[in-house]
Order: structure tokens, then sequence, then C-alpha cells
């Protein structure tokens, strides 16, 4: 297959794709994943949170990328359910309080009880409610996802108000999302924001690393990846295995943009050659 | 200006400066402002929630007539029609947005029997296509990876020079290679991506404010 041919067809790399990434994730291959400063971060903030504090986990994320943030929630959560914390899951994105029960089916809720150390509060349908829950949660959420009176939670007895939150973790694939947080909750209250984004958003959250408005920042399944390294529980999001795949997908892609201008160089020298 | 226009844009002005003050300055005597615009906010709420109400009248009505008038491919109106109520349906009875989840009203053996049909659909189904579609995006790249990244210009040079940088840096088996493949990410993400972010941002930002305060006080005049 010719230069030209591969550009007007390109099944080849499509099917050199379909190779790299399915091979290593059949084959089970692991790698060993250094862990970067702001995933770090993140999980050396949790491990310093004095005994039950409050810990708001907001899934800000549709089905469609599963794949990248669903693997981050699974092994943050678990995280917290190692330590004695109080975690409330709630939602911008109507997708997330079906995510966040799939991710409490998939993790150890060690002994840790329903109501009295976390509960899920739902679907936060906009910013009004984003705020208003800053000073009343039940209020605005009357009663949690299983129809239980808020009233009657002893978790929200505890912290009858978001702003009491020691942390804030949001898996945002988009708007609503960060933003919300850091414009309602970390500016007016000063509480502490973490994100667990997406490969293509993560760099334009890390302003808000280095200005120290987040505490932490998850990339992709990469980031899922070094969190299960941190917390010893390799293989419960299934992160660790994706990486061989995903690094051999990155370095295909290194190959073909390589290639391309190879081709591209070669094809302008000969045009050079043809007009002289 | 006619009177009504004059009316709504009091109403505009006073709501939007009254919610700007509060966010800034504390007030609880004689009257606790932030209550007061905590209360306003879940009225907001009522509303925003009648919105989704009115975009599912709008579909229902678009679909409903494309079926009644044979439009063009108006058999996926009916899927479209199917899977819209019929999902809402069955999320009502049987999800974490349940309408009666204790069961007080619809039986339990009812909310036992859509329960797995429900996690049948969302987990297996909607979990499984929307991945699948988006991780039709690798592909593409792959495929623009070859077709487009050129280094026609000093720009585009630079550019796709970081991009690969990036890629590698980003790719775990890389590290095992030459670390300094992580140290040169990290550099181009924290500083010139950083940099260039902040501008952008900056720049967005000033741009509401001047848009908002424009909005408020009505500027040009009359407008």
């Amino acid at each position: 297959m010719s230069m030209s041919s591969l550009r007007s067809d390109p099944r080849l790399i499509y099917l050199l794709l379909a190779l790299v990434v399915t091979v290593p994730i059949l084959t089970h291959s692991v790698i060993p994943v250094p862990v970067t400063s702001t995933t770090q971060g993140l999980y050396d903030f949790i491990q310093k949170l004095p005994a039950d504090s409050l810990v708001v986990l907001s899934f800000d994320y549709s089905t469609s990328v599963v794949p990248e943030l669903h693997p981050q929630a699974i092994v943050v959560t678990q995280q917290l359910f190692m330590r004695p914390l109080k975690i409330l899951f709630v939602a911008q994105w109507t997708d997330g309080p079906a995510l966040a029960d799939a991710v409490l089916d998939a993790i150890d809720k060690g002994n840790k009880t329903y109501g009295v150390d976390y509960a899920t509060l739902g679907y936060i349908p906009n910013s009004a409610t984003l705020l208003g829950m800053t000073t009343d949660i039940r209020q605005f959420f009357p009663v949690d996802t299983h129809g239980n009176p808020t009233d009657a939670l002893p978790i929200i007895k505890e912290f009858p108000a978001a702003k009491q939150a020691a942390l804030v973790i949001t898996f945002a694939a988009g708007e609503p999302g960060l933003s919300q947080y850091l414009q309602y909750w970390q500016a007016r209250f000063n509480i502490p924001v973490a994100v667990g984004a997406t490969a293509s958003s993560a760099p334009g959250y890390l302003p808000f690393y280095s200005s120290g408005q987040l505490v932490g920042i998850l990339v992709s399944i990469r980031g899922a990846a070094e969190y299960e390294i941190l917390i010893h529980r390799l293989g419960i999001s299934g992160a660790t295995s994706a990486m061989v795949a995903q690094s051999a997908a990155h370095l295909l892609i290194f190959a073909m943009v390589v290639f391309g201008n190879v081709a591209y160089f070669v094809a302008r020298g000969r045009k050079k050659d043809g007009a002289e | 200006m006619t009177r009504g226009e004059l009316i709504l844009q009091i109403l505009i002005f006073s709501l939007g400066f009254f919610y700007a003050f509060v966010y800034y300055v504390n007030v609880s005597q004689p009257i606790d402002l932030q209550a007061s615009s905590d209360q306003l906010f879940a009225y907001l709420t009522a509303m925003l929630t009648a919105a989704f109400a009115i975009g599912i009248i709008n579909l229902t009505r678009v679909h409903v007539n494309n079926v009644r008038r044979k439009r063009p491919a108006w058999r996926y109106s009916i899927i479209l029609i199917v899977c819209l109520y019929g999902m809402a349906i069955i999320s009502m009875i049987s999800s974490p947005f349940a309408l009666d989840p204790t069961g007080a009203v619809i039986p339990g053996s009812l909310i036992d029997a859509v329960t797995p049909i429900w996690e049948f659909l969302y987990y297996k189904i909607l979990v499984t296509i929307n991945s699948s579609i988006f991780s039709l995006l690798a592909f593409f790249i792959a495929s623009a990876a070859y077709r487009a990244f050129k280094a026609r210009t000093f720009e585009s040079t630079i550019l796709l020079a970081a991009g690969l940088l990036v890629v590698l840096g980003q790719a775990p088996i890389m590290d095992l290679v030459w670390p300094g493949f992580a140290a040169i990410r990290a550099w181009i993400l924290s500083f010139p991506n950083t940099a260039g972010q902040r501008g952008i941002l900056i720049g967005a930002a000033l741009g509401i404010l001047a848009f908002s305060v424009r909005r408020l006080i009505r500027y040009p005049w009359g407008r």
C-alpha cells in the first residue's frame, strides 16, 4: 500500500489501531505507571483529612466518557471508603446518579452504613441548587435517591449544609462541572476542590491547580491507573491493565504523525523537482 | 423603550444587582439577604425544571408530526418516541430517578420486575453504545494524525512538536524508555499551556463581565 492510498483509504490505520488496543487488553499486559504530581496531590489530601470530615463526590459525566472517568470514580471512592470519612454523592449530569450507584456496586464498602457514613442525594438540576445546598441540603434535597427523607439521615443531621464539606471532587466531562464548584463552593466558602478530568480537558484545568484552587487532578484513565497503585488495589477499576493499550495507541499516533510528515516532505520534494 | 420593556429592564437590573450584591456582601440584619436569595433560588429551580417539560413537549410535537405526515425518515421518529417515553416510564418506576422508590404507591412487585429491565437498558445498552461511539474518536485521531498534522509552517512545526512530546509523555511505556519525556510533558503543560490558558480565561472572564454590565444597564441605551 502506497502513501497516497493510505491517505485516501485509512482502513489500514484503523486495523493497526484496533490491533494495538485489543492485543494488550486480551493478553492482560501490565507496565509500571509512574505517579504524577497532580494525582499524588489528591491522594495526599484525602489521606490527611481529619476523621469524620465530609467529602462530596460529584458525578458530572455521561455514559459516553465512562471508559475515561468511571475508573477514576471507582478508585477515589474506594480510597474514601477506606478512611473514616463521610461521603455525599451528587451529580450535575442526569446520568450521574446511575453511575454513582454503579461505582458503589464496584467497590468494597467495608463497614460503612448507608445514611450514616454515606448517602446518594441525586441530581443537581442547576447552579441555583448547587449554591442553595451549601446552606441547606434538606431544602433542595427533601429525599435521597432511595426515597428516604434527608431529615432522617444521620449524615445530613451531622452535616446539614454542604459548606461544611472538607473536600469536593468532581468527575467532570465538561459543563456543568468544575467551574460551578470553583465559582460557588471554592470561591465563596473556600471548600477545597479536586477534579477527575478527561485527557482533552485536563490542560484547561491546570491553571487552577497551579494557583492552588485545585488540590489535585486525575487525568483520564492514566490518573485512575496511578491511583490504583497508590491505594494498593490493582485491577479494581481495570485502568492499570489498559495502560499498555493506551501506550501502544499513543505510539501508533506518534508513528502516524512522523510517517505522514515524511510522506508530505517526499511528495513536496518530488513536486519541486518536477517544476524545475 | 415601551413601558413594558422598561418594567422588564428594571426587574432584570434589580435581580441581577441583588444577586451580585448578595454574593459579595453578607447582610443578616434586619433582613437575611442570603436566606432570601436562597429562597429565590428554590423558585428558580422550579422554573428551570419546567423548562425540561417544555423540551419534552416540543420534541414530542415535532416527531409526532413527522410520523403523521410521513416526512423523510419518519420511522426514526417512531423509534425516538418509543425510546423516550419507554425509558422515561421505566426510569420513573425503578432507577435513581424513581418517583416512588419506597413503594408507597407503586406495587413493590412491579418495582422488582422493572429493576432488571432498567439496569439492562441503562448499563448494558446505553453505557455500551455511548462508550463505543465516543471510542470511534480514537480512529479518527489516528487517521488525522497521518493526514492532517503536517509541519507546513514554523508555527505548525512548534505546535506539532509540543503535541508529540505531550503524547509521548502521557504514554506510561515511554517512562521506561526515558523518564525525561514525562518531565518535558509536565513542563509544557505547566508553563506554556498554563500561560496560554490563563490568558484565554481572563480574557473570557472580562468579556463576560462587560457583557453582563451592558445587559444590566441595557447599554447602548434603549437597544
